[in-house]
């Protein structure tokens, strides 16, 4: 779900760096006023390098498999590091396997990065909202609507701007519709995705919970 | 996953090797940028010229720009395929309900030609690079520290954890993993075994991140030193080759918006 080099305007590009600049000087700015932010520096580094590694993945879903994005889950871990490692993994992947690209990488880091964040600050809605719950329970469900939601806004900000940009002469009803139908083929990927975030942070919280706690 | 190795073509010998870094990331990626606005398919032979040009001068093996397109072109395709005949109203062809059309013709040509020159010219940038002085480069333009740190870590470690991932899927297959599976729907088992796969790797990575910190902190990383500015010197070749990407780049903003 990334945009290639030669589909989009370079305006959009451009906006898209923008965008990206002023996300990466926000995230910056939260994580210089985190009391050891270079502590930080090498966990974010060494989980930067195994989501890029664990996104090749592929869920076995007979008769096809599936392979996750894992936005939502990267914010739920890395919190305010999730955008700047969403910037540096895409980077990583149009350096090494070609996909993505470079004038795009803004776009795309956007179009990531911001429902990961979206998807950490639901997470954190759990030391407020999750107290009557068991804490298994509530790292489940957040983690679920952190997962689930980081996808699901990924995916229509990726259809929106791919079927809005393709320069076809289709009407406005036209491409709203498309953009409709495709985003609900999305809702099952949603689910996979909620899912999976939620399976894992409480494998996390029972194996080692400081990996959660820091965030 | 399809790592492929980057390094394989930095000991040749060519101008565009010996370009100095940071103004060849600053000329490229203008050139990619000018070639992003192309709207009018009369510039397309150009871009691609251009494009071929430097591939040309860089003597990059067309191997290696073949087995890099193999995997985009896929994705591009899927994406423009459907362009001739969905999109336009000038039929050139018709059979059945289906009939292509000039319009959509004439975008898909611009669509691969922006899409091509684009990707040809990164891999120009990244074959002809060593990792190291392009984050450097970038570092000069401006990267901030950090996230010029974190990309240097994280690159040093993805290969080994790439390794340390095969390694656990082979254990896992070793004890049966993915022989039975149940044809249409999503085993409940097999998900929670692939978020103990991927936690246990996250787990290792973390315990890891804590024992590199030590051994960075023991080397004196974030005491304070002497900021060091980079060198900006540059060779008459080097410059000499920017003046030339940057005015192509120019030109082609300005053709576009003059047509």
């Amino acid at each position: 779900m990334h945009i290639p080099d030669g589909i989009l305007p370079a305006q959009l590009c451009i906006a898209g760096y923008g965008i990206t600049g002023f996300m990466t000087w926000h995230s910056l700015r939260k994580i210089n006023q985190q009391s050891n932010p270079q502590e930080s520096l090498p966990k974010a580094s060494l989980l930067i390098a195994t989501f890029f590694v664990a996104s090749s993945i592929y869920i076995p879903i007979p008769p096809a498999s599936v392979h996750l994005i894992l936005n939502g889950l990267l914010g739920v871990i890395l919190g305010y590091f999730a955008f700047p490692a969403i910037i540096i993994g895409l980077f990583f992947q149009a350096l090494v396997i070609g996909h993505g690209g470079l004038t795009t990488l803004g776009v795309n880091a956007a179009m990531m990065g911001i429902p990961a964040l979206l998807a950490y600050h639901l997470f954190q809605l759990r030391h407020r909202l999750g107290k009557p719950l068991r804490p298994q329970i509530a790292t489940g469900i957040f983690a679920f609507a952190g997962g689930a939601i980081g996808l699901g806004m990924a995916a229509v900000i990726f259809l929106t701007i791919v079927i809005t940009a393709i320069p076809a002469d289709m009407d406005a009803q036209t491409e709203q519709t498309a953009i409709v139908s495709l985003a609900i083929a999305h809702i099952p990927l949603m689910l996979l995705e909620g899912l999976f975030t939620a399976v894992l942070a409480t494998f996390l919280q029972r194996v080692k919970p400081e990996l959660l706690e820091g965030q | 996953m399809g790592v492929v190795n980057l390094d394989g073509y930095l000991r040749l010998e060519s101008p565009i090797h010996r370009w100095t870094p940071h103004l060849k990331l600053a000329a490229l990626s203008a050139l990619m940028f000018a070639f992003a606005t192309v709207q009018t398919l009369a510039l397309a032979p150009l871009m691609l010229g251009s494009t071929l040009l430097l591939y040309g001068a860089s003597r990059l093996p067309l191997r290696f720009l073949l087995q890099r397109l193999r995997y985009p072109g896929l994705f591009i395709a899927a994406v423009v395929l459907a362009l001739p005949f969905a999109s336009g109203h000038t039929v050139l062809w018709q059979w059945g309900l289906l009939s292509l059309k000039q319009e959509g013709l004439e975008a898909m040509g611009l669509v691969v030609c922006r899409f091509l020159s684009i990707l040809t010219l990164g891999f120009i940038l990244l074959g002809t690079t060593p990792f190291l002085s392009l984050v450097k480069a970038m570092r000069s333009l401006g990267l901030p520290p950090l996230l010029a740190d974190m990309t240097l870590l994280s690159y040093r470690y993805l290969y080994d954890m790439a390794d340390t991932l095969a390694t656990m899927q082979q254990a896992m297959r070793l004890r049966g993993f993915g022989r039975i599976q149940r044809w249409g729907r999503l085993n409940s088992q097999v998900l929670k075994q692939m978020a103990a796969l991927i936690g246990t790797l996250l787990i290792r990575s973390y315990e890891r991140s804590e024992r590199v910190y030590k051994a960075m902190r023991l080397r004196g990383y974030g005491q304070a030193k002497p900021a060091s500015t980079p060198s900006l010197a540059a060779d008459p070749m080097s410059l000499a080759l920017t003046l030339l990407a940057g005015t192509a780049a120019i030109a082609v903003v300005i053709a576009e918006v003059a047509w």
